[in-house]
């Protein structure tokens, strides 16, 4: 009988360790990402879309642009996944670059921006959560990640288009 | 004489594209809007050739009605006229939302339509055909009667300078009810299962023991330079960054757990920056195809694009820790 209560409580305890942990994100988590995420939505619908699409077919052709402040905005504005379809703007043969850079931002921008790819929060999150947990400060982390992501996706763009360049041939 | 017309979602809009045909019975668009005939309705009237009827001062029979247009903020009228069966133009941006929100399917409504998204019959896709505002009957207008109705027009401003005031305050309201409905949608539908499904996880990890294994083996990988080069470098391979990229599934958790190592002192905080890249090398390498047709790029470009990405993350995937690295000198 003791052995049975003792395999129930471990059982149990599995499960109060995991209740726990998903306490801690749903009260230290969501509520700002909540209040984030309808400010910058609102923002954005204030703004709107087309003005954005409109700005940025006319930076297309700059590289490096289109490899920063190009994926940055379509992200921002559209979120994942409409924001690939701003590949539409730029010529074939960059697509594919463009697309990497794209992608590649998806999760640097969600220290800053959770709204623009609120169901992967966690690449950011799960370690930011670790490193709150020591009394230390995130954002200069978020900052950071987002600074590095940029350029990250202008190098990632730019050999792309390089490589894509030399198999098309 | 009367013709067809496609309405799609504006800026922000959900649902559409409708195609809409009127016939000798149902030839009336309604115009549900606080009082007097909506341009959006008027214009839709004069593209078809059906008649623009003002909702607040005439009552129609349903099957007479071509179309409803309605300023709704999201509380009845969006889903009242997709109940009835109804093709349903809400100028606001509001997509399934209120009590009849079941009834909302993007079949039978669309949201956020101005004038300009109103197309003469053939839609295909973006932008094809010609906005609203080139149509013939337009042009070919005598221009007194365009003045007649500017003159008209100023008229009824003077009037409703106080509706006009109310729904302006509406619109910008709508924005923020709308931005908060998204929010809380994508909490319920995404953000609160994942959290749900790795809390879970990590529970069993922690309390089971299974957590002191992690802590043991990949931490002190995690905690070196050369060791996170390495994690990027195998996530970038381009036979496995395919399998492992699939909803950052794999990224988050690890993430997640990594984020714990991080809690319990095992890596340094100063390895967090470089530790995203690392586990993040093979981002978005599963969805190439898909993206880049989103894109609207040609089967070559896909042909060619797959490998271009999957080859340049090798190098790219170690060279971002390296960068990263660079950069957390002098935090924490």
């Amino acid at each position: 009988m003791e052995m049975i209560s003792k395999v129930a409580n471990g059982f149990i305890g599995l499960f109060q360790a995991g209740g726990e942990t998903f306490m801690g994100w749903v009260t230290g988590i969501i509520p700002m990402v909540i209040c984030l995420m309808v400010f910058v939505n609102s923002i954005i619908g204030i703004i709107g879309t087309e003005r954005v699409e409109r700005f940025c077919q006319k930076i297309t052709k700059y590289t490096i642009l289109r490899y920063t402040l190009l994926p940055v905005l379509a992200d921002i504005f559209l979120t994942n996944p409409a924001r690939y379809t701003f590949g539409r703007f730029v010529k074939e043969e960059h697509k594919a670059a463009f697309y990497d850079a794209s992608v590649s931002f998806c999760h640097p921008i969600t220290g800053l921006f959770p709204h623009a790819n609120a169901g992967e929060l966690f690449v950011y999150t799960g370690i930011a959560t670790g490193i709150q947990k020591l009394g230390l400060s995130v954002g200069g982390l978020a900052v950071r990640y987002f600074i590095v992501g940029v350029i990250v996706i202008l190098i990632r763009g730019i050999l792309c288009e390089k490589i894509f360049a030399a198999l098309s041939k | 004489m009367y013709k067809t017309i496609t309405v799609k979602a504006g800026s922000n809009g959900w649902g559409g594209p409708l195609i809409l045909t009127p016939t000798e019975i149902c030839n009336k668009v309604l115009s549900v809007t606080g009082g007097g005939i909506h341009p959006l309705a008027q214009k839709i009237a004069d593209m078809t050739g059906a008649e623009a009827v003002d909702g607040f001062k005439t009552n129609l029979p349903d099957e007479e009605v071509l179309v409803a247009v309605v300023d709704c903020g999201g509380t009845a009228r969006c889903g009242v006229y997709p109940k009835k069966g109804i093709y349903t133009i809400n100028i606001e941006p509001v997509g399934k939302a209120g009590p009849l929100a079941k009834y909302i399917t993007p079949e039978i409504y669309v949201s956020a339509v101005t004038e300009k998204d109103v197309y003469e019959s053939d839609y295909t896709g973006a932008a094809a055909g010609e906005p609203a505002s080139k149509t013939e009957a337009e042009i070919s207008r005598p221009k007194q009667t365009l003045k007649e109705n500017t003159a008209k027009v100023s008229e009824e401003k003077k009037e409703n300078i106080i509706t006009k005031i109310g729904k302006a305050v509406g619109h910008f309201v709508n924005i923020f009810f709308q931005a908060g409905r998204d929010t809380i949608e994508i909490v319920l539908g995404t953000i609160l299962p994942f959290m749900a499904f790795t809390a879970t996880l990590l529970g069993i990890i922690s309390a089971s023991g299974l957590g002191n294994v992690i802590a043991k083996t990949i931490s002190p990988i995690c905690s070196t330079l050369p060791g996170m080069v390495v994690i990027a470098f195998i996530c970038g391979i381009p036979i496995l960054s395919p399998v492992l990229g699939p909803g950052a599934v794999i990224a988050q958790v690890v993430g997640t757990l990594l984020g714990a190592e991080f809690a319990l002192g095992h890596i340094p905080p100063q390895y967090a920056l470089p530790a995203l890249f690392a586990i993040d090398a093979q981002v978005g390498c599963d969805f190439v195809p898909v993206g880049l047709s989103l894109g609207e790029a040609d089967p070559e470009t896909i042909e060619y694009g797959v490998p271009a990405v999957l080859f340049e993350r090798m190098i790219t995937g170690p060279l971002a820790v390296l960068i990263a690295f660079a950069f957390s000198i002098g935090m924490y």
